[in-house]
């Protein structure tokens, strides 16, 4: 396997437009704000994200929207895991996902031009706890190689909002006439491109700690000097470089393999996953460490992203889970 | 390139040369016996005639003048096809590319042609004994008397230094200025009165490095590179090259980077492939390894580079060199008792193949810059953190 990596004008363009609109619309006090309140979103930043074009980011023309790749997709989520954007996009173009590689016609034509829209909010529900449940109209469930669709306005469906460590991304469990919702194993293109836009989110935000701990290493001083200069503070710092410079590779090589069809895409995607996983909690971790007493308050901001990264580490399979996965197909190494 | 591809990979399956019947070094850095010399530099010249070495240099001068990217393709196709390595690295990698970016049209024209071919072969003479991870404060004199000038100083840790004809050679030209200042670099020949070579030994029992002790040897002026004063400038550009940060090379570097696979059937042969701690272990290490080709791939992808420009292509030796370390020594863990034993046992495992890389993994580990050197540049140039004093 020879991973390769592809990126256009079109991308970087992409990626210029998402990082300003989010840098001023989500500065670190606004997420905090929503974070604290009950919703934890804001119901006009949903009528912004359909004006951009990002609710139809996956889907074809032909219904409505704007049929970018896998790559461009990745460019967007490492966007907003930056911002640890305090709205339901990603398990909302993880829906729109399964149904442009799951669903069937009817379901396509009834559902991808309203979510593209913005007058439907679907969520992508691959277990009883659903990210974006509470305000969803739709539920987009894994069933027997399809999808199902629960819709709220069927009836039968609760949801309870759970209390998550993750204040800027709320899931709830969901219910249908009491018992508690299941979900079949989603096909292997499915779980590959969850993988990867959550991995691609997670290098958003690990990239943004690593930002933030330099900047700080780099001016608060002991000893008279600024502590990045320790080589205690600077090596581990690299070592978060190193992490986080890798995942964004994988995450773009895994990318450009799902837009050339080729049949390495899933591997890169779950290594890209399990990669995340370890790089955004370390981050994190060494985030709050190298704030030092600043670092364990909830004033810092550090402690948002080591939450954000907890709490997506479970999500499709944490690093345990996509190694397993992976130690079937070594090179070198049949399958057991 | 396709088709070049599928030239490489016809010529390499009618010309590879097979084992030698005799032990082979690992790589360029343990090159120490003349019969490993010898059947090294036939290879390197068999190479050069077929028109793989110096690929994309410039015709004028021996090289190939292909198209960018064609150095690549062949070193890949001859690290597929296990061929052996290149015996002038340092010539190949180093030398030649700052020759070519800094030479005089006399020095490329003299120097270039004889590199490529392994029939002059190079050494680097940068560390002293007092002047490793702080090159800049060497120690080593040349002072200029007429048209020569005359070398004295006593440099270590010279790999290939009993083969050199010619050293990349760091001397002090000016004693009164500040450390990096007064620093001059010269193309000095090695067969010469007043050059001694002193033979090291590794901890493998290999040799392959040396002590060059320069007292009072004269070199022509001309052997001069660059201005004087200009050594320091020179030699951080050489050390881009060594450390794979910039691109250039003649050949000889496209290898690494494919060893989990070998790892994994070591696994397999030791009945150890179902343990879900080795299965964990070597799915991390694939991880690993396919992320530091993911890296080299995006380094070569303007777009992506934009935030931290110098972060990827000051990572690769750092990265790959811990790597590689760390796969040998699992793969050592992985033998068990037959880790304990080594070349020519019986009982040995591949020859003790793993115990020698593990050990042998050091020399990339601190040459070139120590891992904790390259560290901190990687702080200071791509994160903008504080210099470390
Ligand atoms: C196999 C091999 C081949 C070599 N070939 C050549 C050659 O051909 N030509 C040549 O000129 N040189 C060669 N070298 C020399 C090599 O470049 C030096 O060994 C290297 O730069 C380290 O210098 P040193 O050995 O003096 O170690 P030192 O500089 O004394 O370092 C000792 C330890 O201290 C650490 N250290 C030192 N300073 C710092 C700091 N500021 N911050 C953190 N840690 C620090 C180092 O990382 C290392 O762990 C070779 C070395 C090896 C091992």
């Amino acid at each position: 396997m020879n991973p390769q990596i592809r990126y256009s004008e079109e991308q970087a363009l992409l990626r210029g437009e998402a990082r300003r609109w989010l840098d001023e619309r989500f500065p670190i006090a606004r997420v905090r704000e929503l974070a604290e309140s009950e919703a934890g979103e804001d119901p006009l930043d949903w009528k912004q994200l359909a004006g951009l074009g990002w609710l139809g980011l996956v889907v074809p023309e032909s219904f409505g929207g704007a049929q970018l790749g896998a790559t461009d997709l990745a460019v967007l989520m490492e966007e907003t895991g930056r911002r640890l954007l305090p709205s339901p996009l990603l398990p909302s173009t993880l829906a729109a996902l399964a149904l442009v590689t799951d669903g069937s016609d009817a379901q396509r034509k009834r559902f991808l031009p309203a979510i593209a829209a913005g007058e439907i909010r679907a969520v992508y529900a691959g277990s009883a706890s659903v990210w974006g449940a509470s305000s969803a109209d739709a539920l987009i469930v894994p069933r027997g190689g399809g999808l199902e669709i629960v819709e709220r306005s069927s009836g039968g469906l609760e949801t309870a909002p759970e209390i998550v460590l993750d204040r800027t991304r709320r899931s709830a469990r969901v219910t249908r006439n009491g018992v508690a919702l299941g979900a079949d194993a989603p096909s292997d293109r499915l779980a590959a491109m969850a993988c990867l836009a959550l991995a691609a989110e997670m290098a958003g935000g690990a990239d943004a700690l690593l930002a933030l701990t330099c900047a700080y290493a780099a001016t608060r001083e002991q000893f008279g000097k600024p502590i990045g200069s320790f080589q205690a503070v600077k090596h581990p710092l690299v070592n978060v470089l190193i992490g986080v410079e890798s995942l964004r590779s994988l995450v773009y090589a895994a990318a450009t393999a799902f837009d050339a069809n080729s049949p390495d895409a899933e591997t890169l995607a779950r290594m890209a996953k399990a990669l995340a996983c370890d790089v955004y909690v370390f981050a994190a971790s060494r985030a709050v460490q190298l704030h030092g007493g600043y670092g364990f308050t909830l004033d810092c901001d550090a402690h948002l992203y080591l939450k954000r990264a907890q709490a997506s580490r479970p999500a499709f399979g944490d690093a345990m889970a996509q190694r397993r996965w992976l130690a079937d197909r070594l090179p070198g190494a049949a399958p057991l | 390139m396709e088709t070049l591809r599928a030239d490489v990979r016809a010529w390499i399956a009618e010309n590879h040369p097979g084992e030698p019947g005799f032990k082979l070094p690992q790589s360029a850095l343990e090159v120490a016996d003349d019969r490993q010399f010898d059947w090294l530099r036939d290879w390197q010249r068999k190479l050069y005639d077929a028109g793989y070495v110096g690929a994309e240099w410039p015709r004028e001068y021996g090289g190939r003048g292909r198209e960018r990217g064609a150095q690549r393709v062949i070193d890949q196709e001859l690290a597929r096809a296990r061929a052996p390595f290149l015996l002038n690295l340092v010539g190949l990698s180093w030398a030649g590319p700052v020759i070519l970016r800094y030479g005089t049209e006399a020095q490329k024209r003299r120097l270039i042609a004889p590199l490529l071919r392994a029939d002059e072969i190079w050494c680097q003479g940068f560390s002293e004994p007092g002047a490793g991870s702080d090159l800049a404060s060497l120690r080593a004199k040349a002072v200029r008397a007429g048209d020569a000038f005359q070398i004295d100083g006593h440099k270590v840790w010279t790999t290939l230094g009993r083969y050199a004809d010619w050293c990349i050679l760091l001397a002090r030209t000016d004693p009164d200025a500040v450390k990096h200042a007064g620093i001059s670099y010269f193309l000095a020949p090695m067969k010469i009165p007043g050059v001694e070579v002193l033979p090291l030994v590794k901890m493998t029992g290999e040799g392959g490095f040396n002590q060059v002790i320069w007292t009072d040897a004269r070199i022509p002026a001309d052997a001069l590179l660059g201005r004087e004063g200009q050594g320091w400038e020179i030699a951080t550009a050489t050390l881009q090259f060594e450390r794979g940060a910039a691109e250039g090379s003649a050949g000889g570097s496209g290898g690494g980077g494919e060893q989990v696979g070998r790892v994994a059937a070591l696994a397999r042969a030791l009945a150890r492939d179902a343990d879900p701690v080795v299965r964990d272990r070597l799915a991390d290490f694939w991880i690993r390894e396919t992320a530091l080709r993911a890296n080299a791939q995006r380094a070569r992808v303007a777009g992506l580079l934009s935030d931290r420009p110098e972060a990827l292509p000051l990572m690769q030796k750092l990265t790959a060199s811990e790597l590689t370390q760390a796969l040998a020594d699992f793969a050592c863990e992985l033998e068990g008792d037959a880790a304990g034993l080594w070349i020519d046992d019986p009982g040995a495992i591949e020859n003790a193949d793993w115990q020698r890389s593990y050990m042998n993994s050091f020399a990339m580990t601190i040459a070139g810059g120590t891992s904790e050197i390259l560290r901190n540049i990687l702080g200071e140039r791509a994160l903008g953190l504080p210099k470390t004093r």
